[in-house]
């Protein structure tokens, strides 16, 4: 994070990558301040002007006047600005008279300051394991497959019959996961595989890397290595010859797999891409899945920015949630136009430097939950639930936040012939 | 010409919104934001209220005045349309003065409009309101009196309107063009998720 700042290595970097888009936006932004109490570190910072998301970017225009002369400490205030007061969530974009899209300018700058050598430590560390590895813990191809069939192992002894496939050839979709499950959070996955196995899902895993749809690169403006990891998803899927990729529930993986893969790519991949909230959203609608009851407590569900606004699902995430709830609450703000937890745009994957940050800019969604009254909360994103869990925490919320598939498979009818023997007796 | 340079290079840059692209989130967009039946509007109902009409003054003004249309008429087009009535311009050019008073104070007065306003922010909404002001001044004879003024305040009037058309294309007054192809983007861009905006 030291040494002489080069401006021609600035410009040349933003040059070519200041498209038609970016331009028009830069010249034409007319300053009305619409988007300032669009954003939740605006408002939760007391309407900070420093914090109208329009300002944020005015370091393009600026960098771009001085031919790129800015010196380290100017780089400095760039990183805290595009960093700590920034999820790019988006919701400025929807309430632009120009529809002017502040994220994407916010990873353009983050890409020009990783270029210059600074990004956050948690997501370069992130981005060598990809580069290694494949997936961002660093989980060596053996450890993995291992953990895919201990998973199968355990989950056998619960349900009679069950196998987790994997690298089966022809299979209808292929489940990729965040690495953070086989490394911290296996249960997702054994959810997961009794929630397939009872709606009879014809799935595979894949052994080698394209299992981890985490893209953590993303975050930082690493627009190779967020290449890479798609790619290799898409290959694994053209070679086992699946018709879908699925995404497991994580917000930004399901963003980079489907909508920001074509970009980086230069085509868009055969495969659909489907998130597991339209899996279990059409498991339950389709009765491919029924429930012995539904959730007693109240209930609300928290739209993770990429899955909704920058993912589509808003209706399903919503309505899965309304099917598996008998008091179900929506937050003031439901859907395409729901505030950001705090915790998107890599706030999470960084780690302690951050931290600060995202519990006061989660004030907003605080409130929000709580006005609820909820006492669980669906958290469809990997990232967004480590933030609320830490939301809970700090503005006592008393709210329990967990994935769908966590009720889901809690709450699924078994069929008589997938339970075991013993608990067979039992339930007679 | 800037649509058409930005058009030829988003078509290489920005692949993804041209592939995708579908008229209908498109037309969508651009009716719900050229009228007033968006997001934003309903969050400020009052500041819409004012750059709604603040716009229309702007544009229908200058078009449907029965001075301009009469040099149409005079003109080698030898076109015409019907006019406004006289006292509605009037009125409709000090409603834009008014709302245009109102924008630059807000621009100084307002801690958050102030941070992010830039020198152009000011310049050019004097720019846009001066032929505004000595339309008015000249169709009045207000400042007649002042002989220099009065003398002179037709070829203020036309010269000012010159510079505001002649800095379309060169400043932020280009939206008036870009504002269609900005929406559009974004419109594709939340389009292929599945949703209008």
């Amino acid at each position: 994070m030291s040494g002489e700042i080069i401006p021609r290595t600035i410009m040349e970097f933003l040059t070519p990558r200041l498209g038609a888009r970016l331009k028009t936006w830069l010249s034409i932004c007319a300053h009305c301040g619409m988007c300032a109490d669009t954003c939740h570190f605006y408002l939760a910072h007391n309407r900070d002007p420093k914090m109208i998301p329009s300002y944020k970017i005015r370091f393009i225009n600026d960098i771009i006047k001085k031919y790129g002369g800015v010196d380290r400490e100017y780089l400095q205030e760039v990183y805290k600005t595009v960093y700590y007061e920034c999820n790019m969530c988006r919701r400025c974009t929807l309430y632009c008279p120009f529809g002017i899209d502040i994220a994407m300018m916010i990873s353009l700058l983050r890409a020009m300051l990783l270029s210059q050598g600074m990004a956050p430590q948690g997501l370069l560390a992130a981005i060598n394991n990809y580069k290694e590895s494949g997936n961002q813990m660093n989980i060596s191809d053996e450890e993995w497959v291992e953990t895919v069939q201990w998973i199968e192992e355990e989950m056998s002894e619960e349900l009679v019959g069950l196998t987790v496939p994997i690298d089966k050839h022809g299979a209808k979709i292929m489940y990729t996961v965040n690495a953070r499950e086989p490394k911290f959070y296996p249960q997702d996955m054994m959810e997961v595989a009794k929630i397939f196995y009872v709606a009879g899902e014809d799935y595979t895993y894949c052994s080698q890397p394209g299992w981890d749809d985490t893209n953590l690169a993303m975050f930082a403006g690493d627009v190779k290595t967020a290449r890479t990891i798609v790619e290799n998803i898409f290959k694994r899927a053209d070679e086992l010859g699946v018709q879908k990729v699925a995404v497991t529930e994580c917000g930004h993986a399901f963003r980079a797999v489907k909508y920001e893969a074509p970009g980086w790519l230069g085509y868009t991949p055969k495969q659909e891409v489907v998130h597991s909230v339209e899996l279990f959203h059409d498991y339950i609608r389709d009765g491919r899945i029924k429930l012995r009851h539904k959730v007693k407590e109240p209930t609300t569900v928290q739209d993770p920015c990429n899955v909704v606004r920058s993912g589509g699902l808003g209706e399903k995430n919503r309505r899965l949630a309304e099917m598996l709830s008998e008091d179900f609450r929506p937050m003031k703000l439901q859907g395409n136009y729901s505030y950001c937890c705090g915790g998107g745009g890599g706030a999470m994957p960084m780690g302690g430097e951050m931290k600060k940050y995202r519990l006061q800019s989660g004030k907003i969604k605080a409130e929000q939950i709580r006005e609820t009254g909820a006492k669980i909360i669906f958290v469809p994103c990997h990232n967004c639930i480590d933030q609320i869990r830490d939301l809970n925490k700090e503005y006592n919320l008393g709210v329990k936040a967990i994935h769908f598939k966590e009720a889901i498979a809690e709450l699924m009818v078994i069929p008589e012939h997938m339970k075991p023997k013993e608990q067979a007796e039992d339930d007679e | 010409m800037r649509a058409v340079t930005f058009y030829t290079e988003s078509r290489t840059k920005d692949k993804v919104i041209h592939e995708q692209f579908k008229w209908g989130y498109v037309l969508s967009t651009i009716f719900r934001w050229l009228l007033p039946l968006n997001v934003t509007v309903r969050k400020n109902p009052v500041y819409s209220v004012l750059t709604y009409t603040f716009h229309i003054c702007l544009l229908a003004v200058p078009i449907f005045l029965a001075g301009h249309i009469s040099l149409w008429e005079e003109s080698i087009f030898a076109v015409s349309w019907p006019a406004l009535p006289q006292n509605v311009a009037d009125w409709m050019t000090l409603a834009f003065l008014g709302i245009a008073v109102f924008l630059l104070l807000r621009r100084i007065f307002s801690a958050d409009i102030r941070l992010i306003s830039t020198f152009s922010d000011y310049f050019l909404l004097v720019v846009t309101a001066l032929p505004f002001l000595t339309g008015y001044f000249a169709t009045h004879g207000t400042l007649n009196h002042i002989s220099f003024l009065g003398d002179n305040m037709m070829l203020f009037h036309m010269l000012s309107g010159e510079l505001m058309l002649i800095l379309i294309p060169f400043t932020k007054l280009s939206h008036i063009i870009l504002f269609f192809f900005s929406r559009a983007s974004a419109a594709v861009e939340f389009g292929r998720r599945g949703y209008s905006i």
